[in-house]
């Protein structure tokens, strides 16, 4: 939940990146980490497992600065995308102010995207809470796949409140800060209903299915009016545009009121939707298809991995390497194709767990060895008894 | 057991959570006392979501929200333990250091006080005087969750907020 302070001055928005195992919330993270001012972001820190899965979540905050005498900060957080964690999961969506839901575009993975957005709901029904009145957006990450469905096809599978859509390669940036700053637009307003007779977020009004034009640029926003009044913040403020048409059609926001991306806020904090003409919410990507591998045992919800007793958990600011989950998109996007950002640090988890995987191990041996000369031992013995029965019954 | 949706309206009202300055200036009485008496290095007073509402004594280390969310993580974990071990709560928990340790102890029903002490006292002091102080504190909060507050933003902090955005992005 929001948390107005006024003695710290401070205003504090919690936001979760949610999805199936593998669909990129820890890679979107660790772009925003990697490239937001550095005064602006707080250290990335992972209660992750050995083998970098996310065991509980990745959390970073990121300050948005003072705004209106106001420290204003969003606490990012991720959460384990695997079946296996579904408690922990939970947990973090205690308090949630708004939902990233980061879907993988393979057609491999659509049934454990629609069983994530299943299992978000449940878990957000625990706290009280529906998709259908929480802000909420959808990243449709992994756009380079080839196998990637199109952007109708996912939407009309996934998008039953009609939230912004949009299309990334998180591995590569693109995406990636569209996504974020809608949904932090969106929370803020929010924040400013302060519950009033404001319009639910989002909009109920279902959007036409309508074949776009595949822009050239990432395109978040689009309140036309605002588009003409700040053009160069704009620009600034955009993804580098990517240098592929997006080969396919999605369903427009036209008819959907809300989601103006960058549009003004109702001065006197309205609805987190406001009336106007359709936006295009999403962020057309192409880029060179690369190899996402999608093995059975390590996509998504249908994977369950147990973690091993004793396995070495992994917290804190941390450094860790990209997980080979894409291939950079490489070519145009020079400027984007940087290697996925490293984690600060990592500090290793209680030591306590280690000892205790150690001891079986160690004592293995051990046992195996006194049984060897168990049978040594009794021949040894009876050999012994032998004699001296044999000493007992002639000498005696 | 899930509960229905509650209304939009009804939900955001009781689930915000708004401190005025004179809340936060009771609180931190009370801490700073709770301090004085245990001898500890330093409190945090830390919301179940993560989000800091106030610290007392010396300053964390490092920072202070990672540390706030990674304490209710950690209370949050071990609430969901609790509960399949048929416990309704384990109100208080404690993390013992080489150095530093602290103990995180469960505030009415969404607040959790967080001390940080060293060598310069001992666990006992410390539970003792956190016990008595987590009465009080649980008082406090109890006023400042039953009230319905106004969170009076700037009007134009939606506008500002926007701006800020634009300019991070």
């Amino acid at each position: 939940m929001v948390q107005i302070n006024f003695a710290q001055k401070t205003v504090n928005v919690k936001i979760v990146y949610y999805g199936p195992g593998m669909s990129g919330k820890t890679t979107n993270l660790e772009i925003i980490h990697q490239r937001a001012p550095e005064g602006n972001r707080g250290d990335l820190t992972s209660i992750s497992t050995d083998g970098d899965r996310t065991l509980f979540f990745d959390y970073m905050p990121l300050d948005l600065g003072t705004v209106a005498g106001m420290r204003t900060a969003f606490q990012l957080y991720t959460v384990p995308g695997q079946v296996y964690y579904n408690s922990t999961r939970k947990l973090v969506l205690q308090g949630v102010d708004g939902i990233i839901f980061i879907a993988d575009s393979s057609a491999s993975m659509i049934n454990q995207n629609l069983e994530s957005l299943r299992n978000l709901e449940e878990n957000l029904n625990e706290y009280g809470k529906s998709l259908a009145t929480l802000p909420h957006v959808i990243q449709l990450n992994k756009r380079d796949l080839p196998d990637a469905m199109s952007v109708e096809e996912l939407s009309r599978a996934m998008n039953a409140h009609n939230a912004p859509l949009f299309e990334a390669i998180a591995s590569s940036g693109q995406g990636v800060f569209p996504t974020l700053k809608a949904l932090a637009a969106g929370v803020l307003r929010n924040i400013m209903s302060e519950g009033g007779t404001k319009a639910p977020f989002p909009a109920p009004t279902a959007g036409a299915a309508q074949a776009h034009a595949a822009p050239q640029r990432s395109q978040v926003d689009a309140s036309p009016q605002r588009q003409a009044a700040a053009p160069q913040r704009q620009a600034a403020r955009q993804p580098a545009p990517f240098t592929h048409p997006a080969p396919h059609a999605m369903p427009s926001l036209a008819g959907h009121p809300g989601y103006p991306q960058t549009a003004g806020m109702p001065a006197a904090g309205g609805g987190f939707l406001a009336p106007g003409p359709a936006p295009m919410v999403h962020a057309p990507v192409a880029g060179p298809p690369h190899a996402h591998a999608h093995p059975p045992q390590s996509g998504g919800l249908q994977l369950a991995q147990p973690m091993p007793s004793g396995a070495n958990l992994q917290l804190a600011p941390v450094g860790r390497p990209q997980p080979q989950r894409q291939a950079p998109a490489g070519g145009a996007h020079a400027g984007l194709g940087a290697p996925a950002p490293a984690r600060q640090a990592r500090a290793t988890a209680p030591a306590k767990a280690r000892p205790s995987a150690a001891r079986p191990a160690a004592a293995a041996p051990e046992k195996s060895s006194r049984g060897r000369f168990t049978p040594v031992l009794i021949v040894v013995g009876a050999g012994v008894g032998a004699l001296l029965a044999w000493v007992l019954m002639n000498v005696l | 057991m899930s509960r229905e949706p509650l209304n939009r309206d009804e939900n955001l009202r009781k689930q915000r959570l708004v401190f005025y300055e004179n809340d936060v200036q009771r609180l931190n009485a009370e801490i700073d006392t709770f301090l004085e008496l245990s001898k500890a290095r330093c409190a945090l007073l830390v919301d179940r979501d993560g989000h800091l509402v106030t610290r007392r004594g010396e300053p964390v280390r490092t920072s202070e929200d990672t540390v706030s969310a990674l304490i209710a993580g950690s209370f949050a974990a071990t609430r969901e333990m609790a509960r399949l071990l048929g416990e309704n709560e384990f109100a208080i928990l404690f993390h013992q250091g080489t150095r530093d340790s602290i103990q995180l102890q469960l505030i009415g029903e969404r607040t959790l006080l967080a001390t940080l002490f060293d060598g310069r006292t001992n666990l006992g002091m410390v539970r003792f005087y956190a016990q008595e102080t987590a009465g009080r504190l649980a008082e406090v909060l109890e006023t400042i969750h039953s009230q319905i507050r106004k969170a009076d933003l700037n009007a134009d902090f939606g506008t500002r907020a926007e701006d800020a955005l634009d300019k991070l992005f």
